[in-house]
């Protein structure tokens, strides 16, 4: 089996393997339009956007620059069954709009795909 | 029907029974009967730390993290009027901790997010974390660590010897500083059992 190249590596938060294309969201207004399966990546997911992920239904992963196991976010992410890679700095940059990625929310390590 | 619990201060009730240091604290629940008891309470203080508790409310919850005690009775008796518990705690000022973060607690692991000085909300709500350590349960050994360098492993392990008392699937919150270590809330976590 080909070794699966490394991007990036976070905090593995909330379990669970996963692969589909990026999406930057920084609002409630981006979480609310996302109407496609991706994987959202934001700086952080504060309180206010969690009711709008909660909603989501096309939402397969997750991943922040900032961020642990013990923030609202983890717990949320944690409840509904979808994989969360937190304090995985720069990956607001490292990862582009529809960039194909892996991600692995128990390890905290996001492949290229 | 469950009757509607005040969580926040069972949370502390909780700590205290675990045996974990916290801030000299007292609730209030009416006023008018325990008016002597503020009295006593502020006695000898300038400045105190008033939080309060609604049933079953998780939502914010006035406070007054520096209360001036000539302004504290007259700030206590409105919001008990507006039907909050008040949690009365000798004031421990913010931005002087060594280090402030939590403690996820399972079965064989402790998980511990650092930060330095602020508000442990900023944890929570706005994922200011600086240091991720995951440490074994039973000989206290770091198995991983990320990050920051906020306290000595000695005085980490000092702090874990203590959360070994509480049960899996918590998240503790506390703060180190010059004068020693308080802890602030207990929340349970069962999400946390898929982390094992």
């Amino acid at each position: 089996m080909p070794k699966k190249k490394i991007i990036l590596t976070g905090i593995g938060a909330s379990p669970g393997e996963i692969g589909g294309r990026v999406e930057i969201v920084n609002s409630s207004k981006e979480i609310n339009g996302l109407k496609e399966c991706r994987i959202i990546v934001s700086s952080f997911l504060t309180p206010d956007l969690l009711p709008e992920i909660k909603k989501n239904k096309y939402i397969l992963g997750m991943v922040t620059d900032r961020g642990g196991r013990t923030c609202h976010a983890a717990i949320v992410a944690r409840e509904l069954g979808i994989p969360y890679i937190a304090g995985a700095m720069n990956a607001t940059k490292l990862l582009s709009k529809n960039k194909e990625i892996n991600m692995d929310g128990r390890k905290g390590i996001i492949y290229e795909a | 029907m469950k009757p509607k619990r005040f969580l926040k201060i069972e949370s502390i009730k909780k700590l205290q029974k675990y045996g974990l240091p916290i801030p000299k604290t007292i609730f209030i629940f009416d006023f008018q009967k325990q008016e002597k008891e503020i009295d006593e309470f502020l006695k000898n203080r300038r400045y105190i730390t008033v939080r309060s508790d609604k049933r079953e409310d998780t939502d914010f919850c006035p406070h007054w993290l520096g209360c001036s005690v000539k302004k504290a009775k007259n700030f206590i008796r409105k919001i008990t009027l507006q039907g909050y518990a008040v949690i009365l705690h000798e004031m421990v000022p913010i931005y002087r901790e060594r280090a402030s973060g939590n403690i996820l607690v399972l079965k064989k692991y402790f998980f511990v997010e650092l930060m330095g000085v602020g508000p442990l909300t900023w944890i929570t709500r706005e994922g200011k974390v600086s240091e991720w350590i995951k440490v074994r349960k039973n000989d206290l050994k770091e198995v991983s660590h990320t990050g920051k360098r906020f306290l000595k492993k000695k005085e980490l392990k000092n702090i874990l010897k203590l959360a070994k008392r509480v049960p899996p699937y918590r998240v503790l919150e506390f703060s180190l500083r010059p004068e020693g270590l308080y802890f602030w809330q207990i929340i349970e976590d069962k999400t946390s059992k898929n982390l094992e």
